[in-house]
């Protein structure tokens, strides 16, 4: 029998929309991960390399904001640009996602790795940290992957910004809208196929994934499990 | 669509901007009359011509500085709000009244 979300108590925000696409679970940081959605691995994979839709809410993720942000995660090791915008690669895996002069974006791998995150958590407290200030990413935002090479045909209709490989390099955030909710969307992919984190509010969730499911419709995208999106990493 | 160039993002379109009112000095809390505070929250000056303006990019949340011209309906330049506001503000409590 394999694991339902309803056996763990950190659910994705999304689980009800991934057990009805079919998704079949495995434990992640104590939550249940949509791993596959029960096709053949290859099969999966290379519809991650075409289109593909993946859930990462059950990653580790994130964020510290306010004047002393910099000096702050950079005493817990970090690494980080001094341009906002632009995601930074840590030697542990983890990516730190600079927003603004004062805020920065914590994200773990695909395989659910962030030893920094897990650090700089616990690190943190009010009275510690002057003039740096958590922003509990991972209770407020959700996380999904976009893969495959019509993703910048699809975010063409749903987002103005121009995010075709040639204009949006590896590793640039774009802080916009999509589909008419705010949204970050960052270039995560290195190379060959195009690949793109999004994050936004969870209250609005389930209507994103929904609305990106139709727009990916026409390109013939579909949900993928994690393990297809480990592949292509 | 109207475009507006915002100094954390880049260009984006209108929709994505938050208009927030004229930049005005703050008249001191502690010493000004109530009709100048009154003057200072509640009235715009609504001037036909070169204004600025605090307007914020909602998706992120950042408030940033535009001059722009009301009669051409053109966006002339926008800031970071540093470039006018170099140092803190510390908003202190009054004195309470000496007693007799």
């Amino acid at each position: 029998m394999t694991l339902a979300p309803k056996d763990r108590t950190r659910r994705s925000f999304l689980y009800r929309e991934l057990e009805s696409a079919g998704a079949v679970f495995d434990e992640l940081n104590g939550a249940a991960a949509a791993m596959s959605y029960g096709a053949d691995a290859e099969a999966e994979a290379a519809q991650a390399r075409s289109l593909g839709l993946c859930d990462l809410s059950a990653l580790p993720r994130t964020g510290f904001k306010g004047w002393n942000m910099s000096a702050w995660l950079k005493a817990q090791g970090a690494e980080m640009s001094e341009a906002s915008n632009i995601v930074t690669p840590q030697a542990d895996g983890t990516r730190i996602a600079r927003l603004a002069p004062g805020e920065a974006l914590l994200l773990g791998n695909y395989r659910g790795h962030g030893p920094l995150i897990e650090k700089a958590d616990s690190a943190w407290s009010m009275q510690e940290a002057d003039g740096c200030f958590q922003v509990p990413r991972a209770e407020t935002n959700f996380w999904l992957a976009l893969s495959g090479s019509h993703v910048p045909a699809l975010f063409a209709k749903i987002c103005a910004v121009d995010l075709r490989p040639e204009s949006f390099a590896t590793h640039s955030v774009a802080q916009t809208n999509v589909a008419r909710l705010n949204a970050i969307i960052i270039r995560a992919d290195t190379g060959e196929v195009p690949q793109f984190d999004l994050l936004s509010d969870i209250a609005s969730a389930v209507y994103l994934w929904r609305a990106l499911l139709d727009a990916m419709a026409e390109f013939g995208g579909k949900p993928v499990g994690l393990a297809a999106l480990q592949e292509l990493n | 669509m109207k475009l507006m160039h915002c100094p954390l993002n880049g260009w984006r379109n209108i929709q994505e901007f938050t208009h927030g009112g004229e930049v005005v000095a703050e008249p001191d809390p502690n010493r000004c009359s109530d009709a100048e505070w009154a003057e200072f929250v509640f009235m715009e000056e609504n001037k036909a011509g070169m204004v600025r303006e605090w307007w914020c990019h909602t998706a992120t949340a950042y408030w940033f500085i535009a001059e722009r011209d009301t009669v051409k309906d053109e966006i002339i330049r926008t800031y970071d709000a540093g470039e006018v506001f170099k140092e803190r503000i510390e908003f202190t409590r009054p004195e309470p009244p000496k007693e007799a």
